[in-house]
């Protein structure tokens, strides 16, 4: 155990000298959080949108004047023809486009039930979609008011009852997404920090030879895994506890579960991507191979995670694939902490996952670092 | 300055037995025997790519032999890994220092390592920076030492724990003549201590301090001697004139 002691306490007396990583815990946490945070949103706002008024009646009107109001919408102006519209589609200035064809108050007001056609840019397929909700939202609200004039529906609707929906959002009542993203940021970080440095680390000390040196010592293999987990569990800490400051300072969410369940889940997280980080080490040979390889893992990790695509999307084969992936767990946890409050009796299956993939990653680990080569 | 071999009744402190190592199709080290004796400096002479590196890195528990069998200090290199890493001290052509530690951070660790107590570690840090003449320096990053210290600071730290045997594998390597010599004579007074030497170079000047001389080329063991009856059998002045002989002689060359 006093191995133990000695390596950690040269871990940080390297640590210390390394002005890159005081930058790293203090900094990184700010900077990504700011920029990251309010850049990733899938809150759908100023969708640019264009009318084609070849009605110019009083329905006409109302929809533009609607479209005008709120923030979801950028009205940029009627256009004369659908042509022009679809100009400013391909050249991505507007995003939809709606054309209200001539006749279309006439027609209303005479029960037809004219076709209103809305054209989207489909490319961002998330954000047309719900551009697209929202205008229907619009849509159906102006249609209500106009029922009533038109003699024959109205008559009708009143023998119909319609469903109100009210709709009331728990955890997030605002829908703002930025309480859901910056949590996500938070666990990013710390996957980003443990599986990074662990295996550029261990794979420094093989490359300037002092791995070699500390094998031909009597040091056991657990003594020596620990000897790195350990200063990297409490750098973790470190930057979890800047990152924890950073998310009250700059967005002011505030944590709504227990800051102790979120370190004990914490803890179980870095071990599971310090065993990983481990193992990267010791597939590659170099630094720069180290890095490749966990980039590939960190890339799986993150985008897997249900950070910015929920899991539920996927396939279902891709599906399976995430429970291999720590980050999914603590993902979840992190944001039911902070947003939900949950508390450990819910968690229990994220504990279990995490708690496997450490001890897999973190005993394999063990016996590579171990073996002498064969 | 080579002093006659020592002679002794101990048992040896190395004894290797048909030692054979394959790197796929390539055979690195091939049917390899011999024995060192205790207090001896036993060289081990070949060109890079000869068989000396693999040799001593399954000698001190790094690799595993392909077959054959070896012991060190007793201890049987397939069953007792751990033991033999308490007995030996190990020192590879890279100094395996942490240049971003001082000097003396890097004899607290390394001894920290080899289990020492604290009040040893703090003894013997004091005692090696007076030998290595490095008091004012101990504070210094050991990155921004001269090659020749960093590599008599390796030397030091690979013995804190008093080893009986000491593997240096190329422990010379770019190193000035100057140091070299140096380094030469602490291997001289630390054979006189009574530790076993087992060194790898390929410097033919410095096979004339060890007091028997193995050669290796294409992993195989071509030669075992003192370097005086070495030079006395092919007739050369020079161990540089025996090596070359030894070598041309070999059948695929």
């Amino acid at each position: 155990m006093r191995r133990v002691f000695y390596l950690v306490q040269k871990e940080f007396r390297q640590i210390r000298r390394e002005k890159a990583y005081i930058a790293i815990i203090f900094l990184m946490p700010f900077v990504q959080l700011v920029i990251l945070g309010y850049a990733i949103t899938t809150d759908v706002r100023n969708v640019g949108v264009v009318v084609v008024d070849q009605d110019h009646s009083r329905y006409s009107r109302a929809i533009l004047a609607s479209l005008e109001t709120g923030e979801t919408f950028q009205l940029l102006g009627t256009v004369p023809t659908e042509r022009a519209a679809r100009r400013l589609l391909d050249r991505g200035k507007a995003v939809v486009a709606v054309i209200v064809p001539h006749g279309f108050g006439q027609n209303l007001l005479r029960g037809e039930q004219p076709a209103l056609q809305l054209l989207l840019d489909g490319v961002d397929g998330n954000s047309s979609g719900v551009a697209l909700g929202y205008l229907q939202g619009l849509l159906a609200g102006l249609q209500l008011e106009w029922v009533r004039e038109v003699p024959e529906l109205a008559r009708q609707i009143q023998s119909i009852h319609l469903i109100v929906p009210e709709p009331r959002l728990w955890y997030n009542e605002n829908l703002v997404s930025v309480n859901h993203i910056v949590p996500g940021i938070l666990a990013v970080l710390l996957t980003m920090i443990t599986l990074f440095l662990t295996a550029m680390n261990i794979v420094r000390e093989r490359e300037i030879g002092t791995m070699e040196q500390l094998q031909v010592t009597p040091i056991r293999g657990w003594e020596l895994i620990l000897g790195k987990v350990l200063p990297f569990v409490l750098l973790g800490f470190l930057l979890l506890n800047v990152g924890i400051l950073a998310v009250q300072l700059i967005f002011a969410i505030p944590m709504q579960g227990s800051l102790l369940l979120l370190y004990l889940m914490s803890l179980l997280f870095m071990l599971s991507t310090l065993g990983l980080g481990i193992l990267i080490s010791t597939l590659a040979h170099t630094q720069q191979q180290a890095m490749f390889i966990a980039w590939f893992f960190s890339i799986f990790t993150i985008l897997l995670s249900g950070f910015f695509i929920p899991i539920e999307n996927m396939p279902d084969v891709i599906q399976y694939l995430t429970y291999s992936n720590p980050l999914r767990y603590f993902m979840t946890v992190i944001r039911a902490i902070y947003q939900k409050g949950s508390e450990l009796p819910v968690l229990l299956d994220e504990v279990a996952g995490m708690a496997l993939i450490a001890g897999i990653t973190i005993s394999t680990a063990v016996i590579r670092l171990r073996k002498r080569n064969v | 300055m080579s002093d006659p071999v020592p002679v002794t009744t101990l048992p040896p402190a190395v004894v290797v037995d048909r030692l054979t190592r394959n790197f796929g199709t390539f055979t690195a080290v091939d049917q390899v025997s011999f024995n060192v004796s205790p207090g001896e400096i036993f060289g081990f002479l070949g060109a890079n790519g000869a068989g000396k590196t693999t040799t001593i890195r399954m000698l001190c528990g790094l690799l595993l032999p392909t077959s054959g069998n070896a012991t060190v200090h007793g201890n049987d290199i397939y069953t007792q890994p751990n033991r033999i890493k308490a007995c030996i001290g190990y020192m590879s052509q890279r100094f395996s220092l942490y240049e971003d530690l001082t000097v003396r951070e890097n004899i607290q660790f390394y001894g920290g390592i080899y289990g020492l107590r604290r009040e040893t570690i703090m003894q013997k840090t004091t005692e090696l920076l007076q030998e290595l003449d490095l008091v004012d320096k101990a504070d210094q990053l050991t990155g921004a030492l001269p090659l020749g210290w960093k590599q008599r600071l390796a030397l030091s730290t690979s013995l804190l724990h008093d080893p009986p045997l000491l593997f240096l594998d190329e422990p010379t390597s770019g190193v000035d003549p100057q140091s070299r010599r140096r380094f030469w004579l602490l291997i001289h007074r630390l054979a006189a201590e009574g530790k076993t030497i087992f060194v790898t170079t390929h410097y033919m000047d410095e096979a004339e301090y060890c007091h028997r001389i193995s050669i290796m080329a294409q992993g195989r063991l071509v030669e075992l001697d003192t370097p005086s009856a070495l030079r006395d059998k092919y007739d050369c002045d020079t161990m540089q004139e025996v090596f070359l002989r030894t070598v041309s002689g070999s059948p695929s060359l």
